[in-house]
């Protein structure tokens, strides 16, 4: 024994090791973070996606009431869901102009869910009438859960791609030698150099965000992720509802008296929870056993200007209409995590600070997205035949091509989806979505059958011309074309298509330089080019 | 306001990047003096931290944190691609000539 620890290599050193876990955690990981993290990303403009993709809606100009909202929306839901035990009403923002209802159906039938999701119009308070479709709303579900599997499996997936992350980045770190040096340096047309220091930047510059939004995100979720303290310490559901109420302000029905009573006027519940947090600062209204002499009603306060998810809350006897009780503080414990959960959301920001989330979060991605491109750059080069690689860096290689460009047209199908397909197609909303993962497959069967540079040169391009082709088909199919928007001031929409195109831009400019780097013989130096992976020959 | 803490961000990472000896031989052709460079590295700090002063008056910790520390990473990305367009077209320059 002894002569073999003697006979031991010396130890690698630290950093080596980190080295190596960074570059197989970011591996395995990669190609779900770079989803996750695009996808969360847009999600910072989950309602004016979803405005942009309910072109029937006009334009908002200011934000409707939301007190008259509720009322309108509860009137509805007191002929379509008379008997149900629980609504919860999120209200139009000055961003949504829509309300979105959740209720439990009381006796599902066979197969069908015990609930009904749906959004309705404010200005009516009727479910609207529009084309189906989930909006932003799918790209945030796919961010934490993905999609066709159980919500719960995609969360614990998707936490287990989070952890990959934080152990990537902090190894990361530990790996970069010089943060402070090479803070600024990049080389350009240095091949494998060039990437690592693009790479870096991209890391470096948003640390500060990275490191908080991965370990926020797992915060998110983490009664889920480790429940078994609440499971020993709540022994009573008394106990168990408390540390509920702790969390969210989403509580269980109690018992119904059984006698009939209406319920009282849900805007001057709103009006009260509005005088005490602001105007346009209620974030929804949860009716409980409506139509019985026990109703409750919750009225929670928004997120406006305020970095804590933690549940404040207004309870009212719905019946009489009389305040119960008023929630506004939590334990300590309780308040870090709303905290840290309202940091990974952004939604206290206004307009100038959701940009800034939008844009660090999209260095975050490039960041992914150098990283996975960077492990075929470095391994190229030790290839013994650059033209038949081993098994492994093909897999990587056309896994990156379809995850980097494939998820960009995929993305951008489904907002053609939505122009597209017809509005009175039944389950219509789930199509569109169907239209997202075909065109991603469609694009990884693409990677795979043609050569990789010329499949990132295609997919790209056809991103790009999506992108840039996008706002034409809105022109075509809707009555707000960009020139009318401007006119009218709606910067939602305007603003979407000035996206679309710079993101096109983005797309040509990447399509041009990967096209651009023909492959050469070795010692040959390129003009000052880029490579991406495929074509790093040096 | 925003935009004054984003600019002096700017700043301050402009002159953080006139510290390092790479980008002073960048933009200068050669490693200035200690002391000058000591003297951008106080500057960058110290912008760095009115620039904080500045966003925490205005908006409090709470969002003041969070709008800095969103304000530090585009400016350092403001900063670093500058300094890359700069490089890049004085090499496209000294092509054509």
């Amino acid at each position: 024994m002894k002569r073999t620890r003697d006979a031991k290599p010396p130890g690698r050193g630290v950093r080596q090791s980190m080295a190596d876990l960074h570059t197989w955690a970011g591996l395995l990981a990669g190609w779900m973070l770079y989803a996750m993290f695009l996808t969360g990303t847009v999600s910072y403009f989950k309602d004016e996606i979803s405005q942009w993709m309910r072109p029937e809606l006009a334009y908002q100009r200011v934000s409707p009431d939301a007190a008259t909202a509720a009322q309108r929306v509860s009137d509805t839901l007191g002929t379509i869901a008379a008997d149900s035990s629980q609504w919860l009403i999120t209200l139009p923002t000055a961003r949504s102009n829509v309300a979105s209802v959740f209720w439990r159906v009381p006796h599902p039938q066979p197969g069908k869910p015990a609930y009904g999701l749906a959004a309705f119009d404010p200005s009516t308070g009727r479910r609207l009438a529009v084309r189906d479709t989930l909006g932003g709303e799918f790209f945030l579900r796919f961010h934490y859960q993905f999609y066709y599997v159980p919500a719960m499996w995609g969360r614990w997936f998707a936490g287990v791609c989070a952890m990959f992350m934080l152990v990537a980045i902090i190894s990361g770190v530990i790996t970069h030698k010089k943060i402070f040096v090479d803070f600024f340096t990049f080389r350009w047309g240095k091949g494998q150099r060039s990437w690592l220091d693009a790479h870096n930047a991209l890391s470096v510059f948003g640390l500060p965000f990275h490191l908080m939004i991965t370990y926020t995100g797992l915060v998110t979720l983490m009664t889920m992720y480790m429940p078994w303290g609440a499971h020993v310490a709540l022994t009573t559901p008394a106990r168990q509802q408390a540390f509920d109420m702790q969390l969210s302000s989403f509580m269980a029905p109690g018992e119904r008296a059984g006698v009939k009573a209406a319920l009282a006027p849900v805007d001057a519940m709103v009006r009260e929870g509005e005088a005490r947090w602001g105007r346009d600062n209620v974030a929804s209204v949860l009716v409980m056993n409506p139509g019985d002499a026990n109703a409750r009603v919750v009225v929670t306060r928004g997120a406006a200007a305020r970095v804590s998810t933690s549940p404040q809350y207004l309870l009212f006897d719905g019946a009489s209409g009389k305040l119960l009780d008023v929630e506004e503080r939590v334990g300590a414990a309780a308040q870090t995590r709303g905290v840290l959960y309202a940091l990974h959301m952004g939604r206290f920001g206004d307009l100038q600070l959701r940009w800034l989330y939008f844009l660090v979060s999209l260095g975050g991605t490039a960041m992914v997205g150098t990283g996975l491109v960077m492990w075929t750059v470095k391994r190229r080069q030790k290839l013994p035949d650059s033209e038949r690689p081993h098994f492994g860096f093909r897999v990587v290689e056309r896994l990156n091509i379809a995850s980097i460009a494939g998820l960009s047209i995929a993305m951008t199908s489904f907002l053609w989806a939505n122009r597209l397909l017809p509005a009175a197609l039944a389950a219509r909303a789930s199509l569109e979505v169907d239209v997202f993962f075909a065109a991603w497959v469609t694009a990884l069967l693409y990677a795979l059958v043609r050569p990789a540079r010329r499949a990132w040169v295609e997919l790209l391009w056809l991103a790009a011309a999506l992108l840039a082709l996008l706002p034409v088909l809105n022109a075509l199919t809707t009555t707000r074309p960009f020139w009318r928007s401007v006119a009218d001031g709606d910067w939602v929409y305007a603003g979407f298509d000035l996206m679309m195109w710079a993101l096109a831009a983005l797309h040509a400019a990447l399509a041009v330089r990967a096209s651009r780097h023909r492959p050469r013989a070795k010692a040959v130096r390129g003009r000052g080019a880029v490579a991406l992976p495929h074509q790093e020959d040096a | 306001m925003r935009l004054v803490a984003l600019l002096l961000c700017v700043f301050a990472f402009a002159c953080l990047a006139m510290a390092t000896g790479r980008q002073q031989e960048a933009v200068f052709g050669r490693t200035l003096a200690v002391a000058a460079s000591r003297g951008f590295r106080c500057a960058g700090w110290g912008a760095l931290l009115v620039a904080l002063r500045l966003t925490v008056t205005d908006q409090g910790w709470a969002l003041g944190l969070v709008g800095y520390s969103g304000s530090t990473s585009v400016a350092a990305g403001i900063v670093y691609g500058a300094l890359v367009a700069r490089e890049r077209w004085l090499a496209a320059g000294d092509r054509k000539r």
